[in-house]
């Protein structure tokens, strides 16, 4: 109903009420007084037209009435927006289907649509029908509706991308879209064993039913799993996801001609290297690519950056970088980055910046401020103007950080408690495992959990500032706020080893250089052929009750989220207020015009 | 209203058995009340000599003949008899209203048939003529002593008819009347005034005398409807919604307007005209008729 639903259908039952004044209104003509009388030319003549003004006039009044009445069930009812084409009351079949690069085998998901076209047949009739494709993140691509076509239409024009696959994610999304109502799940995909791998959240509240379509993946894939220049020779890898040996041709390609070809034997699941002396450009991209008809597509190319990269700046700002607390781990992580070429890491005391001009210090892509305690006026300053004029600052509020002249150097008071917190073990949890810094995290080998940390500062709630990570007792960890054009991350606690071991963690290095990259990802060229995880090559599944065994169910209980999201986004609408409103317009001009009509 | 006066009230009138009784009544009533009126010793004239018996009235002796022939003779007098009447009656569908008990043609009948008795009594030639728009009953005028029943008759029977159409039946019956006589018209008037008006001059054009009496509801007089209505012609069937209370006035003024006319222009061309409300006493409209018709004498 365009979107439309209610926080308490209920009342529109009182909009039956508007039958009262329809019957008033056709009781009234059938008993409309009709006196015979000798005289009536003699009566002021109502001409013709007067009276169909009357009777337009009666209808005018009627329709008012009955707005008002409508108008009034329908505020109580509670209207808001949702966005939907279906309301919420209605059962609801989501189809989702798996767009990750497991299903780009050739006819994979031509089978993968027909199974949707024929859930869309087989779905209950008094189902809503939504579709949502899904990979690495689940997207609904037809919101909840009835109409059926519309489905179709945006079916056909459904690709497989490059992403991974993450049924959790899948389910999560899925469920939000059912909410508390009645609903089934079909899940069209190709049942790709990693797809359970990453460390998300997701599940299905009871009841919900969940009909698995199985893509039959290939019997085996070729992957060609990293391509890089070393001289004047190209050093790729491929892997075999195949139950028997292969020879497979690799060429490689620049400015499209072929420079180089060579074949490489690959053993049954096994892997292998092959150097490809070529006579590369100075600059541009290569393009590598293996001979796959049957696996997966995306996986058989490569691109390959040509001319050095320049090293991305990182500056870090200290307290004392000769002593313990000198931004050592952080330096040292960007180090390995890129094989050591990524970024280049500047170290300074807080003394020296001032040193600095302002145009030099723009050059930054990024600023990690661990200690402010030696930096002076002018220092601050810098820094301030850099923030402000689009820079982008990590800040650590550990020990060196000296919480009086914070919003100078910053240009924003953040609104955080002088004291440190001490939570002895207390281990870091990401918000939304999605955002970028912490994606490689959502596989259980470099898992957050592991992070411990000693002391914090706590760090006020700002309406303006999103909570990227929290520590176990509630407190933000990692915080994102824009200043000025820049952008600031302020983690609270320290990163030398002083109030944590986080540095000693293995999963430090990939926190910072993840952190790294996501401030800096503005610096860098976009990659010319999107990298791929390694694991959504390998097309080994699970059978359907695995599948089925693995889906977490929540209680319905927790559903009731949904409904308070509900709930939330009809308190911002607040139609209700517009409908009462209107209704008493409505009354209004009934008054008036009932008025002039006795 | 007391002893046979109150028969003249039209309700009571009304309850009355025949059309006969109900013109006795009326009439018997009238001239009860007519004896203490200036209007005595109307309409007798001398037939002829009777010789006395014993028991006359000694001052109805003729002396000069008992002069003459020394024989008792006494005078006999004998009421009018050269004065020709037509009584015309609407009998239109409008003359069927009532705000009351009794209809406007219940009214008007009871006027004509009273009119009837008394112009019986006075040995006067009557007729009648019944019409909407066209002539529903006609009895030539006639002083026979049976002709009274018939009229009589012929006006219980009567039923309201069609539309209204004065004009005509009076052009007709002002070109058939040869003789020097009078007309009573008794009608709503619910018509074009103009040709009504025409009709009427056409009898005074050819000398004959004229009385018009227009009946009328009380609720055509004074319009008291409140609640809003559609109201139809009764005639016509043309319906006109409308909320009294905005077109009362209006109203009003037309009604008065449309009685004024009528009174004034009936007035200059030597016409009578009585207005009568169904709910008033019907020896107004007899009075109006003695005095037209001593005028006419």
């Amino acid at each position: 109903m365009l979107g439309v639903s209610f926080l308490s259908p209920l009342f529109l039952i009182a909009a039956a009420a508007a039958a009262v004044p329809i019957l008033l209104h056709l009781f009234h003509r059938k008993t409309e007084v009709v006196i015979d009388f000798p005289a009536v030319s003699l009566l002021t003549r109502v001409p013709v037209q007067q009276h169909r003004r009357r009777r337009l006039r009666e209808l005018v009044l009627l329709a008012l009435r009955v707005i008002a009445l409508v108008l009034l069930a329908i505020s109580f009812a509670r209207p808001y927006f949702n966005g939907g084409a279906a309301p919420d009351s209605a059962p609801l079949t989501v189809i989702a289907i798996d767009t990750s690069m497991s299903m780009s085998a050739p006819g994979q998901f031509d089978r993968a649509r027909e199974a949707a076209t024929r859930a869309i047949g087989a779905a209950p009739a008094a189902h809503a029908l939504a579709l949502m494709g899904f990979a690495d993140s689940a997207n609904v691509l037809v919101e909840p509706t009835t109409n059926r076509s519309a489905i179709s239409s945006v079916l056909s024009d459904m690709r497989p991308g490059d992403g991974g696959t993450r049924f959790r994610t899948a389910l999560g999304r899925a469920s939000e879209l059912i909410g508390a109502r009645d609903g089934r799940v079909v899940v069209i995909t190709d049942l790709q064993q990693a797809g359970w791998d990453a460390n998300d959240d997701g599940g299905l509240p009871d009841g919900v039913g969940v009909e698995v379509v199985r893509i039959a993946p290939p019997a085996a894939n070729l992957a060609l799993t990293s391509a890089e220049k070393r001289d004047r020779r190209i050093v790729a890898s491929i892997q075999n996801f195949g139950a028997a040996e292969v020879s497979v041709p690799v060429h490689v390609i620049a400015d499209g001609k072929e420079l180089a070809k060579a074949a490489v034997t690959i053993g049954a699941n096994g892997a292998a290297n092959v150097e490809i002396p070529a006579a590369l450009p100075d600059s541009g991209d290569a393009e590598v690519r293996i001979d796959d008809a049957t696996g997966y597509q995306p996986d058989n190319v490569r691109s390959v950056r040509l001319e050095a990269m320049p090293a991305i700046p990182i500056g870090i700002v200290v307290a004392d970088p000769t002593g313990a607390v000198g931004g050592l781990y952080v330096e040292r992580a960007l180090s390995v980055a890129g094989n050591g070429r990524e970024f280049d890491v500047d170290v300074r005391d807080g003394r020296d910046v001032a040193a600095r001009s302002g145009a030099d210090l723009s050059k930054v892509a990024a600023m990690y401020v661990l200690g402010t305690r030696t930096l002076d006026r002018p220092g601050r300053e810098l820094i301030k103007t850099y923030l402000a004029g689009g820079g982008q600052v990590f800040l650590a509020m550990g020990p060196d950080v000296d919480p009086g002249t914070l919003a100078d150097v910053l240009g924003v008071t953040l609104s955080f408690e002088d004291s440190a917190i001490k939570t002895p073990g207390a281990t870091m949890i990401a918000s939304d495992g999605r955002h970028p810094i912490f994606r490689p995290f959502l596989s259980p080998s470099g898992a957050l959990g592991d992070v411990q940390v000693e002391q914090h500062r706590r760090l006020n709630d700002q309406a303006d500032r999103t909570v990227l990570a929290r520590f176990s007792g509630g407190d933000a960890a990692l915080t994102e706020q824009a200043v000025g054009q820049g952008r600031l991350l302020v983690f609270t606690s320290d990163l030398d080893n002083q109030w944590s071991r986080f540095p000693l963690n293995p999963a430090f290095v990939p926190f910072s250089v993840e952190t790294a990259r996501y401030l800096t990802k503005g610096r860098r060229p976009a990659p010319v052929v999107a990298t791929m995880d390694v694991r959504e090559s390998n097309p080994a599944a699970i059978t359907v009750e695995e599948f089925t065994n693995a889906i977490e169910r929540t209680n319905r209980a927790a559903v009731r989220a949904a409904g308070h999201a509900a709930r939330d986004i009809e308190d911002r609408q607040r139609w209700w207020q517009v409908g009462l409103i209107v209704m008493l317009l409505a009354l209004s001009a009934e008054a008036l015009i009932g008025r002039r009509t006795t | 209203m007391a002893g046979a006066a109150r028969y003249l009230d039209p309700a009571i009138i009304a309850r009355l058995g025949t059309i006969d009784l109900k013109a006795r009544a009326i009439v018997e009533g009238f001239l009860t009340g007519l004896h203490r009126s200036p209007y005595k010793g109307f309409s007798v004239e001398f037939a002829e000599y009777r010789q006395y018996l014993p028991g006359d009235d000694l001052a109805t002796l003729d002396w000069k003949v008992f002069a003459r022939s020394d024989r008792h003779f006494v005078k006999k007098y004998e009421e009018e008899t050269n004065l020709t009447c037509h009584l015309l009656l609407d009998v239109s569908r409008s003359m069927g209203y009532a705000s009351g008990e009794i209809t406007k043609l219940q009214y008007a009948s009871y006027l004509t048939g009273a009119l009837a008795y008394l112009m019986h009594r006075q040995r006067d030639a009557f007729g009648l003529i019944a019409f909407d728009d066209s002539i529903a009953a006609l009895l030539p005028a006639s002083a026979r002593s049976g002709h009274l029943h018939a009229v009589l008759l012929a006006l219980e029977r009567l039923q309201v008819g069609a539309g209204t159409d004065v004009a005509k039946p009076l052009h007709d019956l002002a070109a058939a009347v040869r003789k020097r006589g009078m007309v009573v018209l008794v009608s709503d008037l619910l018509d074009d005034p103009t040709r009504v008006l025409d009709g009427l001059k056409h009898f005074r054009y050819r000398g004959t005398d004229v009385i018009v009496f227009h009946i009328l509801d009380p609720y055509e007089r004074r319009f008291p409807f409140e609640q809003a209505a559609r109201f139809r012609d009764m005639e016509s069937g043309e319906e006109v919604m409308a909320v009294p209370g905005s077109i009362r006035a209006d109203y009003l003024e037309r009604m008065e307007a449309r009685i004024d006319f009528y009174r004034r222009e009936l007035g200059l061309a030597g016409i009578d005209y009585c207005l009568l409300e169904t709910s008033e006493p019907l020896e107004l409209g007899l009075m109006a008729y003695l005095m037209t018709r001593r005028r006419v004498l």
